[in-house]
């Protein structure tokens, strides 16, 4: 039993998606990074979400369905090929004269971005709701 | 006894409909939670729910409407518009949440409303 209803659901999505907009914060800022500790030009690095009761059994005791919270199954390296641009005089510069460039895409991150943004905003708002629905409900039976 | 005053059908209705719209913005919640997770189906209160409230209304046994257990269900009337099979759409989980939190208001009036009748029956004073 909770005042907030549905405030498991609505947290979780906007811890997921505080990190969404991390890893995405972190691909902008590595976007021009040609070398790693690990070698070879930054990769883009990429959220997968999942419902944190797919793997479990997700009914309650009457076997009815429960309200399912989202949860970032892991953070992935994008496999997409990196991008190669000719400067011969860039210090990470292979032999004939290419630069390994990370596959970061500017403007898919900032889309990304907006997207990330307006889903935090409709948990919020979805948080908004259950507090306002918490206070007509306690208001029953004034005046 | 004292039970009696509450055992209005339309009183026992509203507290019951106030349940589901708890229900259903929980529904909500976990809606707009995956809104990104791939293969996810939307959530709702299980459409079969409002016959059988309807049913108990017009049947007018409060007995049969108190026993009503709303829970949820996936939706059968989603279409998934992605192609990674998630159902949710953001704008209609937003009206969907404004009109459920109208529905919660007004179940909370009705509600109020009733109680502070029976509060003028008992003291002849109204409010």
């Amino acid at each position: 039993m909770k005042i907030l209803t549905g405030i498991e659901s609505s947290t979780a999505a906007l811890n997921a998606e505080r990190l969404r907009l991390e890893v995405i914060s972190q691909n902008i800022a590595n976007a021009h990074v040609t070398n790693t500790p690990e070698g070879g030009p930054y990769k883009r690095m990429q959220v997968v979400f999942e419902s944190a009761l797919a793997k479990q059994q997700n009914t309650d005791a009457n076997g009815n369905l429960k309200p399912e919270a989202v949860q970032i199954a892991r953070v992935e390296e994008d496999s997409s090929p990196t991008k190669l641009v000719y400067a011969p005089s860039h210090p990470d510069a292979r032999q004939d004269g290419y630069v390994e460039l990370p596959n970061v895409n500017i403007h898919r991150e900032m889309v990304d971005m907006i997207a990330a943004s307006r889903a935090y905003e409709a948990n919020m708002t979805a948080i908004k709701f259950a507090k306002n629905m918490a206070i007509e409900t306690l208001s029953i039976g004034k005046g | 006894m004292i039970n009696g005053l509450f055992n209005q059908t339309n009183y026992q209705a509203a507290k019951k409909l106030m349940d589901v719209s708890v229900l259903r913005h929980e529904a909500i919640a976990s809606n707009l939670s995956n809104i990104e997770t791939p293969g996810y189906k939307r959530l709702d209160v299980n459409t079969a729910f409002e016959g059988q409230l309807s049913k108990a209304i017009e049947s007018g046994q409060v007995n049969q409407l108190k026993s009503l257990n709303p829970s949820l269900a996936e939706d059968p009337n989603a279409v998934a518009k992605k192609l990674d099979g998630n159902s949710v759409d953001l704008e209609e989980e937003i009206v969907h949440m404004n009109e459920n939190a109208m529905n919660n208001k007004l179940q909370a009036q009705l509600i109020s409303g009733t109680l502070s009748k029976l509060r003028l029956a008992i003291t002849g004073r109204p409010s």
